[in-house]
């Protein structure tokens, strides 16, 4: 085959998969914006304390990276299960502006995990190993590193649950529901407020694993959570704020978006191609290009 | 009315005092008083619209930084502008920026806006770290002027004029109802008339005008700027605590709030040096203030102050299903 084409193809694959891991925590940030009805700025910061965790994990004990993934989970999943209510209630309370309120303490909340990872672990920037780092899986003339496969699959795998979840369980019933409605479906009997604690754990335990991975396929240090934030509200604006079924495309596109630019004119001008394609979108289409609903 | 003329003399106690202080201290100290000047300004312009308006920019630096920008850009080797030509240089560049940003956004939800602000800064840092003509990571160099008293004037003048310009429109003014209207109740404000995009438009272009002046001065003033130290979101994140602090939406609120949070910064800076820490003091204040103190410093003075009680306890432990939780 002709060597451009190759690199093609390895491009968008490498895009693909990594617009995979991508999905996983926006559609869990889409998912807690449904309920809440804030956009949560310490997305990063999970998925940097997710890295964190599985460095640490296999720096420390000696366990492969993959193992922290389960851990990642139920440890972030009960701190963002503490942290639900407390945004809920400042969402709700009855000051002037609950909604500027809510943005104001997650972004507060983002800027102290940062400051705090900074001040623990200072600005070196770590990779977390795992028992599939440096190998790699030769598919026609397209070599792929074998952590981001298995990371797809991850992926597939947790976006496919969290679908069957939102749309053959009950409770994901209630969740759709809280997320159209409120009020609605607060009347139907769904307490929200303890919807709003159980969805914010799910989101931050999901993110918080898709951050173990991140880890292993990059490498992480405090600073890259801006960039993960940054992720997350490109595919926010794609997909329109909530749309959890647009947000898999948007995650889809942003990770090929990513990695042509990078292979092709240079990785220091990724975020500014994010940037330039997020602003034309709020631009011509404000409301999201991939819109579908919940 | 009594409580009204303690105030005036109050404000002209303390004008008086900053218009001789360069004569009372030496230039450490005015160093210093510089600084809390232009927070203390630059807390005012983020206010405008995030406390008058209710629309919270995230990323304020990026006119700080513009304005920095434009003037080392316009006063290096090459062009040699005076000074006080690049200023309004700064401003017109400014304003460009905060229309292109502000036309599509502010016609959305203020989670949008929040996005698109924050984006747009980090995205400065990126643009000006990568290209040749801002000097790289590297930044850029001004034609060092070291005049001290010139720069805590400067300071003074456009602290004193960002103030003046907020009370005037926003507390005295039919722009002021028809903005804080459109914040307490936009599809209201919308009912009676009041073109709300054209309204919040003209508001953040004000506050990013403002903020470029201040970076203009700051960047002459320090002779080197780059990307980090201009267009970082530490400073956005000092804009925010600060306003926060003092009180949204009052005109005294962030003046208190920035001088009071400038000087923790240099004790802090006096016995640890630049540290990270710093950050996430930032952090803990904002959720802090968030969660206890709504309305800020200046709540506890006003009569409505009573009202933060009320929030404390709901942000403790309330379930309230009042319906105000819909987007927008």
């Amino acid at each position: 085959m002709v060597p451009a084409l190759d690199l093609f193809l390895q491009t968008l694959l490498n895009g693909l998969l990594i617009g995979g891991v991508i999905a996983t925590f926006t559609i869990g940030f889409q998912l807690a914006f449904g309920v809440l009805h804030v956009i949560d700025f310490a997305v990063g910061g999970w998925v940097v304390l997710g890295g964190y965790l599985g460095y640490y994990m296999a720096a420390g004990l000696g366990v492969d990276g993959f193992l922290a993934i389960p851990v990642a989970f139920v440890l972030f999943g009960a701190i963002g299960y503490l942290i639900g209510p407390i945004l809920y209630n400042v969402r709700n309370s009855r000051t002037a502006r609950p909604e500027l309120m809510a943005l104001a303490l997650t972004f507060g909340l983002f800027t102290l995990l940062r400051g705090g990872m900074l001040t623990a672990w200072g600005f070196n920037t770590h990779s977390v190993p795992t028992a599939l780092s440096g190998e790699s899986l030769a598919v026609g003339p397209v070599t792929v590193p074998l952590i981001r496969v298995a990371a797809a699959v991850f992926a597939i795998a947790i976006a496919g649950g969290l679908f069957l979840f939102l749309y053959r369980t009950r409770y994901g019933l209630a969740i759709r529901a809280t997320a159209e409605n409120r009020q609605n479906a607060a009347l139907m009997g769904v307490n929200i407020r303890r919807l709003s604690a159980n969805v914010y754990g799910l989101y931050a335990g999901i993110t918080a694993m898709a951050g173990v991975l991140m880890g292993a396929i990059f490498s992480v240090n405090p600073e890259v959570g801006l960039r993960y934030t940054l992720f997350a509200f490109f595919v926010a604006v794609l997909a329109g704020l909530g749309s959890v079924g647009g947000a898999l495309v948007a995650a889809l596109l942003l990770g090929v978006i990513e990695a042509f630019v990078a292979t092709y004119v240079g990785s220091s001008y990724s975020l500014l191609a994010i940037f330039a394609t997020l602003f034309l979108v709020l631009l011509l289409s404000p409301s999201g290009i991939l819109r579908h609903g919940l | 009315m009594k409580q009204r003329r303690t105030g005036l003399l109050l404000l002209i106690g303390v004008i008086i005092v900053l218009a001789l202080l360069p004569m009372l201290v030496n230039n450490y100290w005015l160093r210093i008083a510089t600084g809390a000047l232009m927070w203390a300004g630059l807390a005012c312009s983020w206010n405008m619209l995030g406390g008058y308006a209710g629309y919270i920019n995230f990323g304020h630096s990026a006119f700080f930084g513009l304005g920095a920008y434009v003037t080392a850009l316009l006063m290096g080797d090459k062009l040699a502008w005076p000074f006080f030509a690049t200023v309004p240089a700064g401003i017109v560049v400014t304003a460009l920026f905060a229309i292109m940003i502000g036309a599509p956004t502010l016609r959305l939800r203020g989670a949008y806006f929040a996005i698109a602000t924050w984006a747009f800064a980090e995205v400065l840092i990126q643009f000006t770290s990568v290209m040749d003509f801002t000097g790289g990571i590297g930044g850029i160099g001004l034609p060092p002027f070291l005049d001290e008293r010139f720069f805590y004037f400067a300071m003074f003048g456009a602290a004193a004029l960002t103030y003046l310009i907020t009370w005037a429109l926003f507390e005295r003014s039919r722009f002021g109802l028809k903005v804080k209207a459109l914040r307490d109740h936009e599809p209201a404000a919308e009912a009676i008339g009041i073109n709300t995009s054209l309204v919040k438009l003209q508001t953040f272009v004000l506050s990013a005008v403002t903020a470029s002046v201040f970076g203009a001065i700051f960047a002459y003033w320090v002779t080197f700027i780059n990307p980090k130290s201009v267009f970082g979101g530490d400073i956005t994140d000092q804009m925010v605590v600060m306003v926060l602090l003092g009180g949204l939406g009052s005109l005294w609120g962030p003046a208190l709030g920035g001088v009071g949070l400038f000087v923790v910064n240099r004790v802090i800076w006096m016995y640890w040096g630049d540290t990270a820490f710093y950050i996430a003091i930032l952090g803990a204040a904002i959720v802090l203030v968030v969660l206890f103190m709504p309305n800020g410093i200046a709540g506890l003075f006003s009569r409505d102050g009573a009202k933060s009680g009320a929030v404390l306890d709901k942000a403790v432990g309330k379930v309230v299903g009042d319906g105000q939780g819909g987007p927008n």
